[in-house]
């Protein structure tokens, strides 16, 4: 049946298929370039966030041997010695805010336990806390830039 | 059928949709600020000093970086052209690579304070027209501030004292003109001053619909509105009774100042404001505030066109060897109802009675030792019937046939009818004023009996109760 | 191996094998539409299509019959409600937000302006197609045979798009959004002109009573913006939707589009005779019945015009897939080069002069310069109860399905086309020149006023008109014509002359750059 009728007005079917083919094929091109944008509309362009990086006070604010947990920045300034540290009090298991305890620290969502320098000793955090970059503004004015990680360790010292 | 038809139909538009979409696709993909960012890229390249620098700077990433200032309630876009605004080495680019000149930046950086909350404009938008907010067709109500008023900014976060030094000089002589010139007798500001203009509270963000821009010549700005209004207020707005007269540069400081009174305030940890210690001014400086506009040196009396009345000498000693002090407060204080004249109490002007008791001491440094011969109005009979015949023949001319006033002062007005002393009116009326028409109707002049004049400021005393 | 052997796990293999046939053939219950049985199939199981015949007849698919007015109004609404709720993902609906939100859609959301645009355009898009459509279904007097109540369906769907559009409008709170959110607070509040005339306002304030629902207060402002937001995203889409699934779930019982009782292809129209049989490519037609086609009943008139019916799948899905496709192209295109109005930010304390309502309802706002009541209530009242009872007063079943029904048909809209020109025009020249009575005693009662203006005479002459035209031709459709016609010129004037022709002050104004500066 279909090798008859394929040999009926073959040029007329032709012209006719490729019309329908030609047309559903740009509706489907244009139908996955819309969708495509419609999905880029839908991820942000712009975060309303503060920035990342924000001056936490002079180098003599921080007396040598304490430990400021500054709350709206979610990171503990350390002081000591041999330099300025700072650690991120965010838990690198799912987002709760560790406290601070004699031996490190513990979050009290899923009992995540971290050492003094925030590395993980107990719990299910899969990695221990970040050490974010300290440095100096020309003021003097001790900068936290939580955008960018340090090594464990790294302490800024100043002249 | 019409399969064709709908076929070629559905060809066509989905082509025309699969164009458009590309279309709009790129013209996403190349917004203006995308080419700015480009020639910023390029010149760091071109300025790098080593290649550890230009490989950095080639990496820069052309995107979105809006300054969100979450206290403020500010989303700032201006770096997305404005690239260079703190690298040291774009001190001698074009614009809009250029760094911000000056240190102001060192202190105030642009991730805490943007650029909007000192340069004004719509620090929303991404293109240039509309982030400037010039034209009406932006709709946008604070365009960009030109230099000239841009120290009007300063004053959202800095007092007088810290302005006066640090390149705030422009408002700080704004508000020292603002006073000298008197503009408080008019106008309100903080709850004290006149009322016969508008009150400037809040008058320097007030969006650009409130200002009627029919006879501006120069842009349709709020800035704009003040200058000229302060060149010439009659030609801005002609039912206006300002009497200003200013030198250029003093509108354009003048403008400066009025910008600084804003009805938004900044949060508390971005203001350096130092809570003003309370001045306790002498009475010439609230003389000059609050009353030199019209009364200028108050040495003689003006007829005033622009007020249409003759405005009192009030340091005349004429007037001050009759007038007691008594008479003065109350004049102050409850001013001339029927007159342009101030009620100056606390609870209509705003001043308190401690310094329009110094006002009044500094009008009164001058007073004549001897003071003024008393009338002794009670030891006349005070006839109101005989006082009507004489006030219509002598008095009527000037005062008004039922003392409603003309040349003259409004006899029937609550201050005259309430609160003035007869006896006042009586010697008033005996001596003259010198330095008005008022002439003297005792001996000097026109040689009225004590007793006729005692029956005139009878009548005048109860006009007020007869129906007019 | 001894495992596969086991019959339940050698089943689960062949399951897994022949996992792609069987989760299509569960998607697709129908197999491939190849024959008119499975085409019919393939219309009558999928839920979305079934709501229409398995077959189609030839005029409806006729472009120049339908013009495809109804389904553009519907895919405008599609694309509508999808691009306003990805807008619904950026807008904040308070009063501090509002317009920071629509700012940072115009600037910094991805496509964020032409989404806007499409939205907006869409949206008035509807009132002009809905507009259209309705005047299609009333020419071709397709409110008849039994679509009376469609009709009536139809008129709560036109009042739905209005209130949708108002109420959007309103969301961006920019100058244009606060005042007109006060207008249109006001026209609700308008019955208070009456009660006020009638000194019973103290004690049955209704209009008072509705302007506090809308705005909930006395004043537009946060509460105001909350209300209208509800209104725009929940309540007109809900009512909508009932109202629309009524109304396409009313048109197949009632058999698909109207037709004229003998249609003969090919006759007049020569395009629309029925194509050669053809088999291989897409869309292979050849004949044969299928068990749908020949289902009994009366309600899809299957047994009548059989031979003028073709199958839907393919026919009539491409015709519609074609009518969206180009509805969407045209949205695009008009979107992509003309953007979306948004003013200052909203400032209660200084009104746009002329405070204008969005275009389609500044007919309403020429009326309300008249009356607050009659513009605002009265008269739309008199217009959406004479449309509704359109079918009601004209019961002639005849010329269903034909344009202007027959040639008298023609003469008459010609007529009342004229006629109402003239005569509104003439109106609108004689207000604009003379003023009205309290340009002439200014100590007229506001009653009188209410009761004869400029509006009430234009009603008036319509309703005269149309009772002359069924007097002179003895047919109610005639006088339905002329009235249609009637209404819909002055619609369209009354539009016109609040949108060009008014300034500042609501004075007359030749163009808009004669206004005066601020």
């Amino acid at each position: 049946m279909k090798v008859k009728n394929e040999s009926e007005e073959k040029t007329g079917i032709a012209r006719r298929d490729f019309l329908s083919f030609a047309a559903f094929g740009t509706v489907i091109l244009s139908a996955i370039t819309v969708l495509a944008e419609t999905l880029r509309i839908i991820k942000p362009n712009v975060h309303y966030e503060e920035s990342r990086k924000f001056k936490i006070g002079k180098p003599e604010n921080f007396p040598v041997g304490t430990v400021k947990k500054l709350e709206e920045e979610k990171v503990f300034i350390f002081a000591e010695d041999d330099g300025f540290y700072a650690i991120s009090s965010i838990c690198t298991h799912l987002g709760c805010i560790v406290y601070s305890t004699e031996t490190g620290f513990q979050c009290p969502c899923h009992g995540s336990k971290y050492d003094a320098e925030g590395n993980v000793v107990g719990g299910p955090a899969p990695r221990g806390l970040s050490w974010y970059e300290i440095s100096q503004a020309v003021d003097g004015t001790l900068v936290v830039d939580s955008a960018r990680e340090v090594p464990k360790g790294t302490k800024y010292i100043y002249a | 059928m019409h399969k064709r038809f709908y076929l070629s139909l559905l060809l066509i538009s989905g082509l025309v949709l699969f164009t458009y979409a590309l279309f709009a696709a790129y013209r996403e993909a190349t917004p203006e600020w995308k080419k700015y960012q480009a020639e910023y890229r390029r010149l760091l390249v071109l300025n790098a000093k080593d290649a550890a620098t230009r490989e950095k700077a080639a990496a820069l990433k052309i995107g979105h970086r809006q300054i969100y200032l979450g206290k403020l309630n500010r989303v700032d876009r201006c770096t997305y052209c404005h690239l260079g605004v703190e690298n040291p080495l774009m001190a001698k680019v074009r614009q809009p690579f250029r760094q911000h000149s000056g240190t102001l930046l060192a202190n105030h950086p642009v991730n805490k304070f943007g650029c909007t909350i000192c340069h004004n404009g719509q620090g929303r938008a991404t293109n240039k027209k509309e982030a400037h907010g010039e034209g009406h067709e932006t709709h946008w109500d604070y365009p960009i501030l030109p230099l000239k008023y841009i120290q009007s900014s300063c004053a959202r976060c800095h007092d007088n004292e810290m302005l006066r030094t640090n390149g705030g000089d422009k408002v700080v002589r704004g508000e020292e003109l603002f006073r000298e010139k008197g503009c408080k007798g008019c106008h309100k500001l903080n709850r004290v001053g006149g009322d016969l203009g508008k009150v400037l509270d809040g008058i320097g963000s007030q969006p650009l619909a409130h200002f009627p821009m029919r006879h501006i010549f120069g842009e349709h700005t709020v800035y704009n509105w003040l200058k000229e209004h302060f060149d010439q207020p009659w030609r801005i707005v002609p039912e206006s009774k300002m009497r200003v007269f200013l030198t250029d540069e003093e509108s354009d400081l003048l403008t400066n100042y009025i910008l600084t009174l804003r009805a938004d305030e900044v949060p508390r940890d971005y203001r350096r404001i130092h809570s003003p210690r309370a001045v306790e001014l002498d009475g010439k400086a609230l003389y000059t505030i609050y009353c030199i506009a019209c009364h200028g040196d108050g040495k003689i009396s003006v007829y005033d066109n622009t007020l249409q009345r003759t405005i009192p000498a009030i340091m005349n000693p004429a007037f001050l060897k009759v007038a007691g002090n008594r008479h003065l407060k109350t004049f102050v204080r409850d001013g001339r109802s029927g007159t342009p004249m101030t009620a100056w109490k606390a609870k209509a002007a705003g001043l308190t009675d401690p310094e329009i008791d110094r006002i009044i001491e500094y009008l009164t440094r001058e007073r004549p030792e001897v003071p003024a011969e008393p009338f002794g109005f009670l030891n006349y009979p005070r006839d109101p019937a005989k006082g009507k015949e004489l006030f219509e023949v002598h008095c009527a001319f000037c005062h008004g046939q039922k003392g409603e006033g003309g040349l003259g002062l409004n006899l029937r007005n609550p201050t005259v009818q309430e609160k003035i002393d007869p006896e006042f009116l009586a010697m008033t009326v005996r001596d003259g004023r010198e330095g008005t028409p008022m002439p003297p109707f005792g001996k000097q002049g026109m040689n009225f009996s004590n007793e006729a004049i005692a029956d005139v400021v009878a009548y005048v005393k109860q006009l007020a109760k007869k129906k007019p | 191996m001894k495992e596969i052997r086991e019959p339940g796990i050698s089943e689960f293999i062949g399951n897994l094998k022949n996992l792609k046939q069987s989760f299509l053939g569960s998607f697709l219950r129908s197999g491939t539409p190849t024959s008119d049985k499975s085409r019919a199939a393939t219309m009558f199981n999928n839920f979305f299509l079934h709501i229409q015949g398995v077959k189609t007849h030839i005029n409806t698919l006729r472009p120049t019959y339908t013009f495809g007015l109804g389904l553009i109004s519907f895919f405008l609404l599609l694309i509508v409600v999808f691009s306003g709720a990805i807008l619904m993902i950026y807008y904040n609906p308070s009063i501090e937000h509002a317009y920071n939100t629509v700012k940072d859609i115009n600037y910094v959301v991805y496509a964020g302006r032409v989404l806007r645009n499409i939205h907006k355009w869409a949206g008035e898009g509807m009132i002009i197609f809905v507009l259209l459509h309705m005047t299609r279904v009333f020419y071709t007097g397709s409110y008849k045979n039994g679509r009376e109540f469609n009709w009536v369906i139809g008129i709560g769907l036109l009042i739905f798009v209005f209130g949708l559009n108002l109420s959007g409008y309103m969301l961006p709170w920019d100058q244009l959004a606060y005042w007109a959110l006060v207008i249109v607070s006001n026209i609700i509040q308008s019955p208070k002109e009456i009660t006020d005339a009638l000194g019973i306002t103290h004690f049955f304030d209704v209009g008072g009573f509705f302007k506090e629902l809308f705005l909930g207060g006395h004043v537009a402002g946060k509460e105001s913006l909350n209300r209208v937001y509800a209104l725009h995203i929940m309540f007109f889409p809900l009512l909508l939707f009932v109202f629309l699934a009524v109304h396409f779930w009313r048109i197949r019982k009632d058999g698909g589009l109207t037709k004229p009782e003998n249609f003969v292809p090919g006759e007049d129209h020569p395009e629309d005779a029925l194509l050669p049989k053809k088999s291989g490519g897409l869309f292979p037609t050849y004949k044969t019945y299928g068990l749908m086609e020949l289902a009994r009943g009366r309600t899809p008139a299957v047994d009548q015009d059989v031979e003028n019916m073709v199958m839907s799948w393919p026919n009539l899905i491409i015709a519609e897939l074609a009518v969206f496709v180009f509805t969407l192209a045209c949205v695009l295109i008009y979107s992509f080069y003309i953007d979306a109005p948004l003013r200052e930010m909203a400032n209660p304390l200084i009104p746009e002069n002329p405070a204008k309502a969005p275009w389609y309802f500044l007919g309403l706002q020429e009326l309300l310069s008249y009356s607050a009541f009659m513009g605002g209530v009265g008269l739309p009242g008199i217009a959406i109860l004479g449309l509704v009872l359109i079918p009601y007063l004209d019961r002639e079943q005849r010329h269903v399905g034909i344009w202007f029904s027959n040639r008298q048909g023609i003469i008459v809209t010609l007529q009342a086309f004229v006629a109402a020109v003239l005569v509104n025009v003439g109106l609108l020249v004689f207000v604009v020149r003379f003023g009205w009575f309290r340009n002439w005693w200014p100590d007229i009662p506001q009653l009188l006023i209410t009761l004869v203006n400029p509006g009430n005479l234009w009603v008036a002459f319509m309703t005269a008109w149309s009772l002359w035209v069924i007097k002179r031709t003895g047919s109610t459709r005639m006088g339905a014509i002329a009235l249609f016609t009637m209404f819909l010129v002055s619609y369209v004037i009354f539009t016109y002359m609040g949108t060009q022709f008014r300034g500042p002050n609501w004075d007359f104004f030749w163009s808009r750059s004669q206004w005066p500066v601020h």
